[in-house]
């Protein structure tokens, strides 16, 4: 109707519309311009040493010493593409693993009785809304070296020097995807309960009168039903690939551990708030959008190919 | 137009955003530069203390809250980055604020020379003329703002004891202490060298499995929190023998001898190697990767930890009236070939300074509370309680026939595991009413000139009388009959004192700050690995790509910055030690 009024009204009416029409999207214009743009002013701190106590006015300008100093060596270089890895990593883990709350979704609504399935439901869901701070006290009461695992082991006689599970280098990017299943599959399954109570009952009437088990009626109503909703998320879930976040890597740093623990994210509070380098930090922040711009430009190829349309 | 206007009005807000980061807090008008009046009368305010050496954040309560109350009127809220954790984050943040605090407590060097440069300090000169006790340490204050315009810190432990005597009281900084009841019980073993020491703990940690609470003891435990530019637990042993820290560099205390730390054969992997050893041997607390001071600190208390480095991490945590009596606790148990570094006295006083906050809403009133702080009255309430402050003069001490000592009140609060104030002197625990500003304006160990004695208790005759106790006693009988720690160390030469210059390093070119920090964190996180390797070929395997990836990231050219610098540092204890040794 709006773009019928649009076309067909007069040249005053059209700017009338048209600026009241700005008017309804201008709040959000405002907020993409103020948590999306207006940090990018902040990119020109890696153009400066840039020191909090005189203020960027103040700083020393050194054009672009900090980038040079990042593509110098080839040890800086190893380290970068370390995290590099680590973050991609984790990330294609996470993705990897996408299709766990799809089926605990689907085999959770299986279950008959409604206060075991409640009860599943909920406690499945409580770890989200716990923080990663609270999240690492419960692995360091569990598996420190004098937790619960290493003591239980120890009583029953099964090793006599306690296993290290936190500050060991073996197997970090499995150990955080444990965890962050544990805290995130719930959470993540809610989504899909939903779009369960929302497919059409006829479809599974029909299909039973078509002589369907059970489990045809997963595999075949239930599952195609939930890959729509699937494929949204797991495309929201690509484009956030290098946004893995810090705080759980954060709280499970340690010496051991940190090579390959070490996310982007986390990278760059260490160098720019732990080391005390924020402009060197700015400048390999900086590559997170590199990557991003590139990522996106492949995807978008990749959509061109597949669907003959663009976002570009 | 309409709309060019609409995107105006939305705008606006925008930019006033952007402006506000531009403004900084403008300086109140200045009325009065006399800071020589009845402030206990003046308005009550709370000033914000920024202190880089309080382990407390809060309003300073109890009998030090007390009195600065009923002297200025005025509370302070203690801001503490140290427990706040996080390195600089806290710093950065406030500065970048334009407002660190009223009363700021930082190093000087770096952090002094930014905060006068970005306007965040105020110049205090005017207020310093109408000051009482701090122009007795005038050079001290000139020397510190020297090359500025104007008086914007005021020192730290000054000190008019000569630079080439150590400052440190009693007790060393740094040193060797084992429990010394174990230690008996093996049979007062020799220690030659560092590595000595290892098959001792064996025998003494054998011993005694468990501690008196059943957990299990360790020889050694560790912590993390104060690793900066290595593992801070490895660089004691290298104090031992006379070395201490400059940025990547161990430099000798006499100039002697320069070491990188990262060099295979530096004191620094020897300790490294020490450790390594320890853990192989089973003497490494396992716990140590994890934990924090805290909790290490408790586990010194309850006796589950042998070794300590500093007698202000075993004795404080261990050695009670209690203990003592029973004839338990850390003492100095001296390896044959050990040179102890000790910090002397600083004429021009230590690393940290005072200054008053820009945007303070009271200056003179924070000068004359800074000017107390040098008084008899405000060193004996304000300076660390680890180097002896005694307290106020009437509660915890008296003099008596013309020599000061604890009185009854003192005795308990202070050296039999603390006492209640009376409600006259504020209340509560005595401890928990010490000032938490952490920091002495007057070295402890410096004569009071109302008593002719030195401020700290210490050093008192009746002091040494009181506190003997079995342990004591089994200690100077083996000791060569030495009174205190560093009596024994003077007698066999086994302190090597550098002259306190008050050297403070320049601050780093840009790009060597970055590699700097960098290769910090390579360093720490190298460090511990090779401490829990689970064999030498993979602690040299560490080492090797320790050393690769330090020199890869440019380690060379930060080396040659702090080996200036540590030259620099060597000069100026010569030519401070000349003027007045």
């Amino acid at each position: 109707m709006g773009l019928l009024q649009l076309t067909r009204g007069n040249r005053g009416e059209t700017r009338r519309v048209s600026v009241s029409a700005f008017l309804v999207v201008a709040p959000f214009l405002v907020l993409v311009f103020l948590f999306s743009y207006l940090p990018l002013l902040g990119w020109v701190t890696a153009l400066y040493d840039y020191k909090p106590a005189l203020g960027l006015g103040r700083s020393e300008f050194v054009g672009l010493q900090w980038f040079e100093m990042l593509v110098s060596s080839p040890t800086q270089l190893q380290q970068i593409g370390q995290v590099m890895a680590n973050t991609l990593a984790m990330s294609f883990l996470g993705i990897a693993t996408s299709l766990l709350p799809v089926f605990f979704a689907i085999f959770l609504n299986e279950v008959r009785a409604s206060w075991f399935r409640n009860a599943v439901q909920t406690l499945t869901t409580l770890p989200n809304f716990i923080s990663w701070v609270l999240v690492y006290m419960i692995a360091f009461s569990l598996f420190s070296t004098s937790g619960l695992v290493n003591t239980t082991l120890h009583d029953w006689g099964l090793i006599t020097i306690p296993m290290k599970f936190l500050d060991s280098d073996q197997h970090v990017w499995l150990t955080m995807l444990a965890w962050s299943l544990w805290k995130g599959l719930g959470w993540g399954a809610i989504m899909y309960l939903a779009a369960i109570s929302g497919i059409d009952p006829t479809l599974y009437e029909s299909a039973r009168i078509d002589g369907a088990n059970r489990f045809q009626l997963m595999r075949h109503i239930t599952f195609p039903q939930l890959m729509p909703t699937y494929v949204v998320l797991l495309l929201l879930s690509i484009a956030n690939i290098l946004n893995n976040g810090m705080e759980q890597y954060y709280v499970f740093q340690n010496a051991f551990n940190k090579e390959h623990i070490q996310v982007l994210d986390l990278y760059v509070y260490n160098v720019g708030i732990t080391g005390n380098s924020i402009s060197l930090a700015t400048a390999l922040s900086m590559l997170k959008s590199v990557i991003s711009v590139a990522l996106l430009v492949a995807a978008n190829a990749i959509a061109k190919r597949a669907r003959g349309t663009s976002i570009l | 137009m309409k709309t060019r206007k609409a995107i105006a009005l939305l705008m606006a807000p925008v930019l006033g955003t952007l402006s506000l980061g531009a403004c900084t807090a403008a300086g109140p008008e200045e009325t009065n530069t006399s800071i020589d009046q009845d402030w206990s009368q003046a308005e009550p305010i709370t000033v914000d203390v920024y202190d880089g050496l309080a382990n407390y954040m809060g309003i300073q309560g109890g009998w030090f809250g007390k009195l600065v109350k009923d002297k200025f009127n005025m509370e302070l809220n203690i801001i503490a980055p140290n427990v706040a954790g996080g390195g600089d984050t806290l710093y950065n943040t406030r500065v970048a604020g334009g407002d660190l605090g009223d009363l700021i407590v930082v190093d000087k060097g770096q952090q002094l020379d930014e905060l006068v440069e970005g306007g965040l300090l105020l110049d205090a000169s005017p207020y310093y003329e109408s000051m009482e006790f701090l122009p007795d340490y005038d050079p001290a204050v000139q020397k510190l703002n020297d090359g500025k315009e104007g008086i914007y810190a005021f020192p730290t432990q000054v000190s008019s004891i000569k630079p080439t005597e150590s400052s440190e009281g009693v007790d060393p900084t740094f040193g060797p202490f084992l429990r010394w009841d174990y230690y008996a019980e093996a049979g007062y073993p020799e220690i030659g060298t560092l590595e000595d020491l290892l098959p001792v703990l064996a025998t003494m940690q054998d011993a005694h499995p468990t501690a008196d609470n059943g957990k299990p003891t360790y020889a050694i435990s560790l912590f993390k929190d104060w690793d900066g530019n290595m593992m801070v637990t490895a660089k004691q042993p290298a104090t031992l023998y006379g070395y201490d820290e400059m940025g990547f560099v161990l430099a000798k205390a006499d100039g002697s001898d320069y070491q990188s730390i990262i060099d295979s054969d530096s004191e620094y992997v020897r300790a490294l190697r020490f450790y390594f050893e320890a853990n192989q041997m089973g003497l490494v607390d396992p716990e140590s990767t994890t934990q924090n001071y805290d909790t290490m600190f408790s586990k010194y208390q309850s006796g589950q930890v042998l070794l300590s480095w500093w007698p202000w991490l075993g004795q404080s945590a261990y050695n009670t009236e209690q203990n003592m009596a029973a004839g338990k606790g850390f003492e100095l148990v001296p390896m044959q070939d050990q040179e102890i570094f000790s910090y002397g006295a600083e004429v021009y006083g230590g690393k940290q300074i005072f200054g008053i906050g820009s945007g303070a809403e009271d200056p003179a009133r924070l000068a004359a509370f800074i000017d107390w702080l040098y008084s008899p009255e405000g060193v004996n309430s304000s300076a660390s309680e680890t180097m002896g402050a005694a307290g106020p003069e009437g509660l915890t001490w008296e003099v008596v026939e013309g020599e000061p000592q604890l009185s009854e009140f003192g005795n308990k609060a202070i050296l039999q595991g603390g006492a209640d104030v009376p409600a006259e002197w504020g209340g509560g625990a005595y401890k928990d009413g010490v000032s938490t500003l952490n920091v002495s304006a007057v070295l402890p160990i410096d004569v009071n000139p109302e008593t002719d004695f030195p401020y700290s208790y210490k050093y008192w005759p009746s002091y040494l009388e009181t506190v003997a106790n079995p342990l004591k006693e089994d200690w100077s009988e083996h000791m060569g009959g030495a009174a205190t720690t560093m009596d024994y160390l003077k007698d066999n030469g086994q302190l090597i004192v550098a002259p306190g210059s008050s050297y403070a390093a320049p601050t780093d070119e840009a790009e060597v700050e970055a590699i700097r920090n960098q290769v910090k964190a390579s360093i720490v996180e190298h460090s511990w690995k090779m401490v829990f390797a689970k064999d030498e070929a993979e602690f040299e395997s560490l080492l090797a790509a320790l050393q690769e990836t330090a020199e890869g990231l440019g380690v060379e050219q930060v080396l040659e910055v702090d080996m200036a610098n540590a030259k620099a540092q060597n000069e100026a204890r010569e030519s401070v030690a000349k003027e007045f040794g």
